[in-house]
C-alpha cells in the first residue's frame, strides 16, 4: 500500500502538499455518511431514558459527527489506491492528488483524538470509549483488515456504522443497555442487504479494485440468497425496541408495514436474476433500504417529540 | 527540500487556498473556545457561586 501511496504522491501536482481546499478537507469527512451518523446518534440520544442538557446533547452529537468524519478521513487515506480504481471514488481528494496521503492521515488522527477527548471531557467517558472503539473498528478492523480480505467485510465491518445510536444513548445515560444494543442490531443487520444490493449493480467497480465483495467472490446467486436471509432476520429485530419498551405503537405499526415492503423488495432481488429487471430490483432494494432505515429512526425521534414513547422527555 | 521549494514557489492560487484554510481553522478554534466556555458554564450550573470554600 505504501508504494501505491508514494505513487499517488509522486504523480500528484501537489507533491509539496498544502494544495487542498477547505472543500477537499470537508469531502474527506464523508459528509453524507456523517449526516446519517448524526441522525442515528440523535435517535439513540432521544430514545434513552436518561436526562441530558440540550447543550450537552448538541456537544455529544458534534463530537460523534467529527469522530465519524475522522473515520472517513482515515478510510480515504488508507484506501486511496483502490479508490483510484473505482468510478464512484476516483475523484476523492487523495486519489485526485488534491490532498497528500500524509495530510489525510494527520487530519484524520487529529480529529479522532480531538472528538474522543471532547466527548470524554465534556459529556461522559462511556460515550467517549464507545466513540474511540468505533473509530478504531472502522479504520483498522474494517478498512485495513476486513475490507480487502473477506467477502464478510460488510457483515462484520457494519458494526462500525451501527455504533452511533449506542454512543448517543451512552451520552444521555452514561451506560449501555439492552435497548441500545437493539438499536445497534437494527443497523448491523440492515447493512449487509443494503451494501450487497449496491455491490450487485456495482460489481465491476469492486472487482476492478480487487475488493472481495460477496457478488464477485461467492457469485450473484449466493449474494441474492444472503440478502433475503439477512432481510428475514432484520425485520423481526426492528421490533426489539418495542418489546424492550423504548418505542410505542406508532413505531410498531409503521415498522411492520415497512418490514413487509423490505422483504418484498428482497424477494424481488432473489427472484429476478437476469437482465435489466434484475439490476432495477437491486437498485429498488438499495434505494428502499435507505428510506427504511431513515424512517425507522425518524419514527423513534418523532414518537419522543410527540410524547408517544413510553419514557419521559430526555432533555432537562 | 529547500531546492524543491525554490523550484515551485507558491502561486497566487496556492496562497488563496492557504488563506481560506487558515480562516477555516481560525473559525474552528474560535468555535472550540465557545464550546468549552459554554459547556463549563452548563456543567457547573448556576449554584457554583454558592459553594463553601
Amino acid at each position: 500500500m505504501s508504494d501505491i501511496h508514494a505513487d499517488i504522491s509522486d504523480k500528484s501536482e501537489a507533491a509539496l502538499g498544502g494544495q487542498g481546499t477547505v472543500r477537499d478537507y470537508w469531502t474527506l469527512l464523508k459528509p453524507r455518511v456523517m449526516s446519517l451518523v448524526i441522525f442515528t446518534a440523535l435517535a439513540g440520544l432521544v430514545a434513552a431514558p436518561g436526562v441530558i442538557h440540550p447543550w450537552l446533547a448538541a456537544v455529544a452529537l458534534l463530537a460523534i459527527a467529527v469522530g465519524a468524519g475522522a473515520s472517513g478521513a482515515l478510510n480515504m487515506w488508507y484506501d486511496a489506491d483502490i479508490d483510484a480504481l473505482m468510478a464512484r471514488t476516483a475523484n476523492r481528494p487523495v486519489p485526485r492528488g488534491a490532498i497528500l496521503p500524509g495530510e489525510a492521515l494527520g487530519f484524520g488522527m487529529a480529529l479522532a483524538v480531538g472528538s474522543v477527548l471532547v466527548l470524554g471531557l465534556l459529556v461522559n467517558i462511556v460515550a467517549a470509549a464507545l466513540l474511540a472503539f468505533t473509530i478504531f473498528f472502522y479504520a483498522v478492523i474494517y478498512t485495513m483488515w476486513l475490507k480487502r480480505s473477506t467477502p464478510q467485510n460488510i457483515v462484520i465491518g457494519g458494526a462500525a456504522g451501527a455504533f452511533p445510536p449506542m454512543i448517543g444513548w451512552a451520552a444521555a445515560t452514561g451506560s449501555v443497555s439492552l435497548a441500545s444494543i437493539a438499536l445497534f442490531l437494527i443497523i448491523f443487520m440492515w447493512t449487509p442487504p443494503h451494501f450487497w444490493a449496491l455491490a450487485l449493480f456495482r460489481e465491476g467497480d469492486y472487482a476492478r479494485a480487487g475488493v472481495p465483495m460477496m457478488p464477485n467472490v461467492a457469485g450473484a446467486r449466493e449474494t441474492r440468497k444472503q440478502i433475503l436471509l439477512y432481510s428475514l432476520i432484520l425485520v423481526p429485530i426492528t421490533f426489539l425496541p418495542s418489546l424492550l419498551g423504548t418505542t410505542g405503537m406508532l413505531y410498531t405499526v409503521v415498522t411492520a408495514g415497512l418490514g413487509v415492503a423490505f422483504i418484498w423488495h428482497a424477494v424481488d432481488v432473489y427472484r429476478i436474476t437476469e437482465g435489466d429487471a434484475a439490476r432495477r430490483a437491486c437498485r429498488r432494494l438499495f434505494g428502499f433500504s435507505i428510506l427504511y432505515l431513515f424512517a425507522l429512526f425518524a419514527l423513534i425521534i418523532a414518537e419522543r417529540i410527540l410524547g408517544l414513547a413510553p419514557f419521559a422527555p430526555v432533555f432537562g | 527540500m529547500s531546492q524543491t521549494m525554490d523550484q515551485r514557489p507558491f502561486s497566487p492560487e496556492d496562497m488563496s487556498r492557504r488563506r481560506k484554510r487558515s480562516i477555516a481553522l481560525a473559525l474552528v478554534l474560535a468555535g472550540l473556545v465557545v464550546l468549552f466556555f459554554v459547556t463549563t458554564i452548563v456543567r457547573l450550573g448556576g449554584e457554583v457561586a454558592l459553594r463553601n470554600f
